[in-house]
Formats: structure tokens, C-alpha cells, sequence
């Protein structure tokens, strides 16, 4: 009974807070004001990001500038979810290796893929891994970035990984540009605390508007966050792909 | 100069014409045909057709983004058959039948054929 009432009691609060909240919005009202003279922080990103920090992607200017600190633990989170992944799915105890291989062997889908894929994968694969880097790097000049273009990458790593048996992602090349593009981020942040006096502030110098050399260290951070992402999402795909046959 | 771009603006728009007309047969084929198979061609077929023919439409009509669309034509006519030819595959592999009865089967030989190739080679 008395936990019931505890129940009703939170739900009533959630509810009402909820109501005083969203009753005091003014839906349809015009809350950006105008880029002469911002009211809320929507005009003052709209206004400073093509102006001051020339980049022409408002949403870089915001993910990478103004909120930069919180893309770092998006990073970070990233990361942590590649790490928790491994350490549940990784399997230690030796199983019967024989028993296994015979249900692998006589299953149809364990074949190995036919040549045409495999001759298209080896043509595709560059390509792919150039469009993620152009993602990457354009981030702050066309739609997309870091996230996307990692995103990208890790898929043409999962169709070499698909088509051929054999492909093996050199893992301490991963594991050391994963480091260092972490790192680099890290250091790009910490060269404005030292050079400027705040956490990933941005250089005085930013270029032009629309050149691919602008916005200061915005490209420079989403190149790393581009590399961090593909290696990091490439090694899921390979802890993933592999869950059967590792053993220690 | 102006005709010629009031002319490559009717021959894209024919283009797109076309290009729409081919992807509506794709999806009629999709819903109409009776099974994954026959689906998968009636889709790739007319939607690569369909798609291509589009974009070459799009371009003839913005003369400034030929090349660029030229280079996703390419990639569609390479990529789009190979995935539906690596679905198709592996629907037969994981054990979908084929609708109707059929006489010739070379390729469920060939499976047959490499199970048991690699089983022997496994069991020495």
C-alpha cells in the first residue's frame, strides 16, 4: 500500500513538474530573434560561425567549438563502448573445438564468398576509404564529419572483413592510431589552455570562409575524431566478426 | 548557347522520365513477383536502369554537376549488381528454394561439390 502511494506520489510530482515546464513555453513564438540582434543562442551560433570562426557548417562551429569539451566524452564514450563490448563478448574458456568446427564446416553459409565480390571489394575498398577521408576533412564546409566519415571508413573495413576469410585488421596499428588521434585531440585542447587560457579554445586565425585551410583547429579536430571513429567502430566489427573462433 | 541548353534540358527531362518509369516497374516487380529470386532481379534490374538514367537526367539538366554524376553512375552500375548478385547467393546458400520447379540447377551442384571438398579436406 504504502509503496503504491510512494509511487502515485512520484508520478504526481513528475507530472506536474512536467506541466508547470512546458506550459510556460510560448509555442510558435518566434525565439531566435534576428542575427542583428540575438535573443537566444541559436542566433548567436548562427551569427558567429560564418562571421568570426568561418566555418560554413553551423553544426561543426557548435559540435566542435562551442560545445568541443563534449564531443571529447562522446569520443571517450565511444571508446568505453568498444572496451566494454570486448570484455563481455571475448570468450576465454577453451569449448569443445572440434564439436564447433563440424557445425561451422557443415553449414552452408560458411563458404568462402565468390570471386566476384571479392574482386569488387578489393576495387571498392579504397574508394570507400577515400570518401570517408573526404567526409572527414570537408566536415566543416559540407554536410557531415568526424562521426560520419569514421562511420564510413569501419563500413569498408566490414566488406573486406565479409568478402574475405583471411582479412585480418593489423590490430596494433589500430590500437596506436586510436591512442594517438585521442591524444591528438587532448593535445589540440590543451594547446589552447596553454595558449590561450581555455580548455579547446580556438586559434585567432581562421582563414577564409569555404576554404578547405579554415575555422582554425576545427579541421584538425574532426580529422582526429574521423580516425578515432573508424578505428574504433572497425575494431567492433572485428571482435564481432570473430567471437567464434577466438580462444586464447 | 541558349538553345543548347533548352535542348539538353527536354533530353534530361525525357531522362528523368524514363528513369521514373523504370523504378515504378521495379517496385510492381518487387510486390508482383512470386518469389526472393525473381524479386531480386525485378528490383536491381530496373532500379539500376531506373537510377541511372535519373541522375544522367539531373546532370543534363545542371550541365555544372556532370562529372560528378557521371562518377555515381559508374558506381551504381558496379556496386548495385554485385550486392544483388552477393544477396542472391547467399539466399540460396542459407537454404531459400526457388518458387518454382526447375531443371537445370548448376549452382546447387557446385555447392554440393565444395561441402563436400572441404569436409574431406577437413577430415584429413
Amino acid at each position: 500500500m504504502l509503496k503504491k502511494l510512494i509511487v502515485f506520489l512520484l508520478i504526481g510530482t513528475l507530472g506536474y513538474t512536467l506541466a508547470v515546464t512546458f506550459s510556460s513555453i510560448p509555442i510558435g513564438a518566434n525565439r531566435i530573434g534576428s542575427l542583428d540582434n540575438p535573443e537566444t543562442v541559436a542566433a548567436y551560433y548562427l551569427d558567429k560561425s560564418p562571421n568570426d570562426l568561418k566555418v560554413a557548417n553551423t553544426i561543426t562551429a557548435v559540435v566542435v567549438n562551442f560545445r568541443g569539451f563534449d564531443t571529447l566524452g562522446e569520443v571517450s564514450v565511444l571508446f568505453l563502448a568498444a572496451t566494454g563490448l570486448a570484455s563481455i563478448l571475448y570468450r576465454k574458456e577453451e569449448e569443445e573445438e572440434e564439436e564447433e568446427n563440424k557445425r561451422h564446416i557443415s553449414h552452408r553459409l560458411n563458404l568462402p564468398s565468390s570471386s566476384l565480390v571479392q574482386t569488387g571489394a578489393k576495387i571498392l575498398f579504397p574508394l570507400i576509404l577515400l570518401l570517408g577521408i573526404y567526409v572527414f576533412i570537408h566536415g566543416h564546409l559540407t554536410p557531415g564529419g568526424g562521426f560520419q566519415g569514421g562511420a564510413i571508413i569501419a563500413t569498408g573495413f566490414l566488406l573486406m572483413l565479409v568478402s574475405y576469410k583471411g582479412f585480418k585488421n593489423n590490430h596494433k596499428i589500430m590500437v596506436w592510431l586510436e591512442s594517438l588521434a585521442g591524444l591528438g585531440f587532448v593535445g589540440v585542447g590543451l594547446y589552447g589552455l596553454i595558449r590561450y587560457g581555455s580548455f579547446l579554445q580556438n586559434t585567432g586565425w581562421t582563414g577564409n570562409l569555404n576554404d578547405l585551410v579554415s575555422g582554425g583547429l576545427i579541421p584538425l579536430i574532426y580529422i582526429f575524431v574521423g580516425i578515432k571513429v573508424a578505428t574504433e567502430l572497425t575494431n567492433v566489427l572485428d571482435i564481432l566478426l570473430n567471437i567464434k573462433s577466438r580462444r586464447k | 548557347m541558349e538553345i543548347i541548353h533548352e535542348i539538353l534540358k527536354y533530353i534530361g527531362l525525357a531522362f528523368i522520365l524514363i528513369g521514373s518509369i523504370f523504378l515504378f516497374l521495379g517496385a510492381l516487380g518487387i510486390y508482383r513477383m512470386p518469389d526472393l529470386y525473381n524479386r531480386l532481379q525485378a528490383g536491381t534490374k530496373a532500379s539500376t536502369l531506373g537510377a541511372m538514367s535519373v541522375i544522367l537526367g539531373v546532370g543534363l539538366l545542371q550541365p555544372f554537376w556532370l562529372i560528378k554524376l557521371i562518377i555515381i553512375i559508374i558506381f551504381i552500375g558496379f556496386a548495385n549488381p554485385l550486392s544483388s548478385h552477393a544477396l542472391a547467393r547467399a539466399s540460396y546458400r542459407a537454404g531459400i528454394k526457388p518458387c518454382c520447379e526447375k531443371e537445370i540447377d548448376f549452382y546447387g551442384k557446385a555447392v554440393e561439390k565444395q561441402l563436400k571438398k572441404i569436409k574431406k579436406n577437413y577430415k584429413t
